[in-house]
């Protein structure tokens, strides 16, 4: 997972794009509005939302036995399932079957799953070509972008840059039919069709596909073989318990009931079917989830990946998604990116917060993400990570304002210096835009 | 009743009138307030930071300062959601009777005076008020009672971009989540609202920028929204 070390400075990139900045303003709201819509007719939400959250955390707990279960169960179906552990296992496993496919041309749905193993350029590097087909994702790859916002990739996009990438005058009409005219051509040739998963179930071995495009419906019917790439974490047992997990995703992500095309693959063409693969894989990932499990981050695991989380983030709001990794952003990317790399090269992100805990109220799993930004936070201080100025300062601060005497020698000093505030250190940052507050007599001395 | 007033580490050295003015609300409702001398501050500035050992060393001083049979009333919703919500666990002790002062005079004030009879402001919520306490009504009622018409904010659910150290770690966002709030304010006299760390990024951003006047719900109602 390729990701930024300087948030600071993409966000400055991002707040200088008038366009981006009135995209992002009015893609969030409306996501948001739209959300906040489907719940309140959705009758009893909270019950929803608190059976989504039990069913999830359940899952994880037992999550061997569901993958157990699932892999015998697709096998019997005539699927193959490939557990991998690192991100480079799973980007040569599906090369490697692309391979003995004999593949020229892989057509793919829209999947952070395969972002998140750097797919396309695996793919790329082993002389395949590879076409994104979801409309937002195909015009970020032509553009060479990676996706902005987990459900909606192309977000930022205005409609003029829309119809650049394709070539056509900037009329939505236009830009629709051009895009269903070259990608029409990409179903019909590719030899090997991927997808990610939304959900797989672990009874019947399906896997659980939903999009707005119907894209996923023509990748995994034409092509001879479909690769699915599944995170570990995205097992449900039972169809009973997959209906709750998909009125929320629905709900949450996009405002619908449900979600246009949700398509259950149970899998290859069997002898008596019209279309459908010849060959069905599942890749499934690790890619350091299971270092999550039972720590005080497992409850991250139960992301159903709706973006909700980034809808509501003020700074998600400012910055866009790529300025906090090439894959996951938002409050949800800050939590995960840290703990499925690496603490230490991710150190801005638990930082990129103002912790209103929008996020929290938002997420439909009940995931505590404004609290598992702070325990990363804690994490940071613990593990010596960071700036070593930070925590003598707050060492120092900290036994200064330990007594009455020490607060009122450290805030006289403060207040003498004050015109010296602006010149160096938080003071210096702060006065960037904002005025110093300025200290008067305190109160307790008015008294 | 009686009850202790914690100023807040900002309160006491940036706002101090707004702290003062919090106190003559709540004698005005009829309360005695007693000022602890040894209060200090809350730890929070270290605690959301992820430093927890110098938080503990700090809000020690809370638990050392403040009598646990008296209710606490704070005029910081985001000093009194880490008094109630995190300061027992970190420092091992009871919990203590916090009040934010909105909803403390909210349930125990007596008549406001209607210091803002055709005043048209803006209530800002606090995330930790509005999300950890769940305190929303409490100061928009307060304001109308004073004579205020309170006009909604676009988003009121957005962040004024405070976040404690995430001003200077992030400036940039910062600065612009606290003008996307302004802008939503444009064409009221004031903007209130009862957290000094919010009062401080809003009022130092108009202290550059102009927009409008932003003041501590305490000043509002104490000494109505054009007070000097």
């Amino acid at each position: 997972m390729s990701t930024r070390t300087d948030f600071r400075r993409a966000a400055r990139v991002a707040l200088h794009d008038e366009h981006a900045q009135a995209a992002l303003a009015t893609g969030t709201s409306r996501l948001r509005d739209g959300r906040l819509v489907a719940w309140g007719e959705a009758g009893d939400i909270a019950g929803l939302r608190e059976r989504g959250r039990q069913i999830r955390t359940a899952t994880i707990a037992d999550l061997d036995r569901h993958l157990e279960t699932f892999e015998r169960s697709l096998s019997a179906r005539g699927g193959v399932v490939h557990r991998t552990r690192t991100a480079e296992e799973a980007a040569a496993t599906v090369v490697s079957i692309c391979r003995q496919a004999n593949a020229h041309l892989v057509a793919k749905s829209k999947s952070m799953a395969t972002e998140e193993i750097e797919l396309n350029r695996a793919l790329e590097a082993a002389g395949l070509e590879v076409v994104e087909t979801d409309l937002g994702e195909y015009l970020m790859q032509i553009r060479g972008e990676h996706p902005e916002h987990i459900v909606a990739p192309a977000i930022k996009l205005t409609r003029t840059e829309a119809a650049e990438a394709l070539g056509v005058e900037p009329e939505m009409d236009l830009v629709m039919r051009a895009a269903r005219e070259q990608l029409r051509t990409v179903f019909q040739t590719a030899d090997v069709g991927v997808t990610g998963a939304n959900f797989a179930v672990a009874e019947t071995g399906s896997i659980c596909l939903v999009t707005n495009e119907g894209n996923a419906d023509l990748v995994t019917a034409l092509p001879r073989v479909h690769v699915v790439v599944l995170g570990m974490e995205r097992l449900v047992p039972t169809l009973a318990e997959l209906a709750p997990l998909l009125r929320l995703l629905a709900s949450s992500a996009t405002g619908e009931r449900l979600t246009t095309y949700t398509t259950l693959l149970t899998g290859p063409r069997r002898q008596d079917e019209a279309d459908g693969p010849e060959e069905l894989h599942v890749v499934v990932i690790d890619n350091g989830r299971s270092g999550l499990r039972g720590t005080r981050y497992e409850e991250m695991l139960n992301c159903i990946r709706c973006g909700a989380c980034l809808n509501v983030c003020p700074v998600y709001r400012k910055t866009g998604g790529t300025t906090y990794s090439d894959v996951y952003s938002g409050p949800m990317g800050a939590v995960l990116v840290p703990l499925l790399s690496s603490l230490e090269r991710e150190a801005a992100l638990p930082h990129a917060s103002s912790l209103c805990g929008a996020c929290t109220e938002a997420c439909p799993v009940g995931i505590p993400l404004h609290e598992l930004l702070l325990e990363l936070r804690r994490d940071l201080v613990d593990r010596g990570i960071g700036s070593r100025l930070e925590r003598v300062g707050f060492t120092v601060w900290s036994w200064a304002w330990s007594s009455v005497i020490g607060y009122r020698i450290t805030t006289t000093l403060a207040r003498l210096a004050r015109p010296l505030g602006a010149l160096a250190g938080p003071g210096r940052i702060w006065s960037h835009g904002r005025a110093l507050p300025r200290l008067s007599r305190r109160f307790r001395d008015r008294r | 009743m009686t009850v202790q007033l914690f100023a807040t580490c900002l309160g006491d050295l940036v706002f101090p009138t707004a702290v003062a003015d919090a106190e003559a609300l709540l004698r005005e409702a009829g309360h005695e307030v007693v000022f602890p001398r040894q209060q200090i501050c809350c730890g929070q500035p270290a605690y959301n930071a992820g430093h927890r050992s110098a938080a503990r060393r700090v809000a020690r001083t809370f638990a050392r300062a403040f009598a646990p049979d008296l209710p606490v009333v704070v005029p910081s919703g985001s000093c009194a959601t880490m008094l109630s919500h995190y300061l027992p666990e970190l420092v091992g002790c009871e919990p203590y009777d916090v009040w934010e002062l909105s909803a403390f005079l909210d349930q125990h004030g007596a008549d406001l005076p209607r210091r803002n009879d055709g005043r048209v402001v803006a209530y800002h919520d606090s995330c930790h008020m509005l999300r950890e306490l769940r305190i929303a009504d409490a100061p928009r009622r307060l304001l109308q009672r004073s004579g205020a018409e309170v006009r909604d904010l676009p988003r009121p659910d957005l962040c004024c971009g405070f976040g404690g150290t995430f001003s200077t770690r992030q400036p940039e966002v910062s600065v612009a989540m606290a003008d996307d709030k302004l802008a939503g304010a444009a064409g009221v006299v004031a903007l209130v609202t009862a957290d000094p760390g919010c009062l401080m990024q809003l009022s130092g951003r108009t202290a550059r920028t102009g927009g409008p006047r932003v003041l501590h719900l305490a000043t509002a109602l104490a000494r109505g929204v054009d007070a000097n």
